[in-house]
């Protein structure tokens, strides 16, 4: 009736979308919620992306992972396996430490080895962790059979970045951006540092399985 | 107009007059019922706003409201001589007189500011923008947002136009008695996009106070829930907007979740590159046994600062390795340096293996080294303030 043609704006109150799809692009620059989320974006891409931090990183790894085969060079040889454990681990120890406590997942990587020296002293290998997970796991799942697809997505996120658990949706995302960002230039220093040492080591004979 | 022939084919119809004007005075105006047929009586006798121009449908969304809300002001007197003042732009006279007790209930009844409010609203719908001005001495107690998104979500264009300047303005002004309104966000209205320079106004305004503000579109609903909502989302699909540029191949994907679906398997991939790549690094490692710093630091002279720090993990380190950057220098990537000294101290255990392998390594490998490594590794010296706080 004359309701609807006249009062359009009540109609359109769930068409956000529609809206703005048919508001031109505004000339005027971006919504304050862009604004902020670039200036995080540009933070996090310009600490991880010069070469010099590449640099950085890489000479710090090398005297990491050279403490660690001092400390190690007691045992005997271990499997490639356990090795590369190691230098995993060692490696998200020294990127998260170059991030300089700035964000959460690097405060989780170097926290997450003070609790698991914790753990071992304390608690053999009872795994009471794992209980409680498989019994959190059931209970959401008789809560809701399947949460909506974006919100699973988001929740693997989360359990994907170190420490983001429980991370609202936008510091998960702004963890997110700065976690890719930061393994990007590991996987960089790292690819270099590899091809380093197998020139290097031409004729060294791999010990491995 | 002939839509003054439908006013007064409703109001002379009667009760079914009533019934659309309710739906622009919101919610709490669902008890007017008789209160309106009065007015639409009292109005259309009386009033025919002259300066209609933006449409048919305007002037009956302003006519009603209006007088009721100039009706709602009897009790404040001023007001409502200005109110007369502001609406009549000449040729309109309000009866006062039959209306008010039953007003006065409807008044209590609705939110506090709420007459006021509207008032202003449609006051400032009437005159220009400049006109503000007047109005922002008038209304200066009332920065309720609930009835500042009742009234102008069901009014025309033109009057929401005007709140933004009028809230902005306002919320400048006075100390807003309610603070819980206020808790994260304030709410403006937004112009049309040919009005930019109230935009940019109020755009700087916004940014100097310590809240995040969010606009309502023009056509978007504005009650505070829903704002809330808006300003939510707008903050998470700048961010994945962000992260889309981030992870390649995710700018021609439409859709949140798919677009998730491409970050999570991006870090995914990150994740198992970065296994495979320590796993290279512990085949390798057990023959080279991580000494080969020593080379680095020859070739990176060019890469090199002077800051050497010495820490006292290696002493005698930085001076070696100040030696083989200027011999690195002198000889400019030429045949290779001789083989670092075995002064270097090294742990013992690792001394006899690189003894054994120094020679048969550094004639061929340097010139490897060196072009490989020139742009990844840095002069080892700046490891030396970071090594005693990095190993936890």
């Amino acid at each position: 009736m004359v309701n609807s043609n006249l009062f359009p704006s009540i109609e359109a109150t769930g068409g956000e979308s529609s809206t703005e799809s048919r508001r031109k692009k505004p000339r005027i620059s971006e919504t304050e919620a862009e604004i902020e989320a670039r200036r995080i974006n540009e933070e996090s891409l310009k600490r991880w992306k010069t070469n010099r931090v590449q640099q950085i990183y890489a000479s710090k790894l090398v005297e990491a992972l050279r403490r660690v085969r001092q400390r190690s060079t007691n045992e005997p040889d271990k499997v490639v396996s356990v090795a590369a454990r190691e230098i995993r681990e060692t490696a998200d120890r020294v990127l998260a430490a170059s991030a300089k406590g700035t964000t959460r997942w690097s405060r989780a990587i170097l926290a997450s080895r003070v609790r698991a020296k914790l753990k071992k002293h304390k608690k053999a290998a009872k795994k009471s962790a794992g209980n409680c997970k498989s019994r959190k796991a059931a209970a959401t799942e008789t809560n809701r059979i399947k949460l909506p697809a974006v919100d699973r997505k988001l929740k693997f996120l989360g359990r994907l970045v170190p420490g983001c658990r429980k991370v609202s949706v936008p510091n998960l995302l702004d963890e997110a951006t700065d976690y890719i960002a930061a393994l990007e230039m590991q996987v960089r220093a790292m690819e270099a540092l590899a091809e380093l040492l197998t020139a290097a080591a031409p004729r060294t004979t791999l010990t491995g399985p | 107009m002939d839509l003054t022939g439908g006013f007064g084919a409703r109001s002379g119809g009667g009760g079914g007059g009533g019934g659309p004007y309710r739906e622009p005075i919101g919610l709490e105006s669902l008890h007017l019922g008789d209160e309106f047929r009065q007015l639409v009586t009292t109005t259309t006798t009386t009033l025919l706003p002259p300066d209609n121009a933006a449409g048919s449908f305007t002037a009956l969304l302003e006519l009603p409201p209006t007088q009721a809300v100039e009706l709602l002001h009897f009790t404040d007197s001023s007001s409502s001589s200005q109110a007369a003042a502001g609406i009549g732009g000449g040729d309109i006279i309000i009866t006062p007189s039959p209306p008010p007790p039953p007003l006065h209930s409807f008044g209590g009844g609705t939110t506090l500011t709420f007459p006021s409010n509207s008032a202003l609203m449609e006051r400032a719908a009437r005159f220009s923008v400049i006109a503000t001005e007047q109005q922002n001495n008038n209304g200066n107690n009332n920065n309720n947002e609930t009835p500042t998104s009742s009234v102008p979500s069901n009014s025309s264009d033109r009057v929401k136009t005007e709140p933004p300047e009028t809230d902005s303005a306002m919320e400048n002004q006075s100390l807003c008695p309610n603070q819980t309104n206020r808790s994260g966000k304030r709410k403006d209205f937004d112009k049309k996009v040919k009005s930019s320079t109230k935009k940019n106004k109020s755009s700087e305004e916004t940014e100097k106070l310590p809240y995040v503000h969010v606009r309502a579109r023009r056509g978007q609903a504005t009650d505070s829930h829903s704002l809330a909502e808006r300003a939510r989302r707008e903050k998470i699909n700048a961010r994945m907007k962000l992260l889309q540029e981030l992870v390649p191949g995710c700018d021609k994907i439409q859709g949140t979740a798919l677009v998730l679906d491409e970050i999570i398997n991006h870090v995914q991939s990150l994740q198992r590159q970065v296994e495979m790549l320590s796993m290279r690094l512990a085949a390798v490692n057990p023959r080279i046994d991580f000494n080969l710093d020593t080379i680095l630091a020859s070739e990176n002279g060019s890469l090199m600062d002077g800051s050497f720090s010495g820490t006292a993990m290696q002493l005698a380190w930085p001076h070696q390795a100040i030696e083989t950057e200027q011999s690195f220098h002198h000889r400019q990537l030429q045949p290779p340096p001789p083989p670092p000294p075995q002064q270097w101290p090294f742990d013992g255990l690792n001394q006899p293996v690189w003894g054994r392998e120094e020679d048969q390594t550094h004639g061929n490998d340097h010139s490897n080294l060196m072009a490989v490594s020139e742009n990844v590794m840095v002069g080892s010296a700046n490891l030396h303030p970071n090594q005693v706080k990095m190993e936890l």
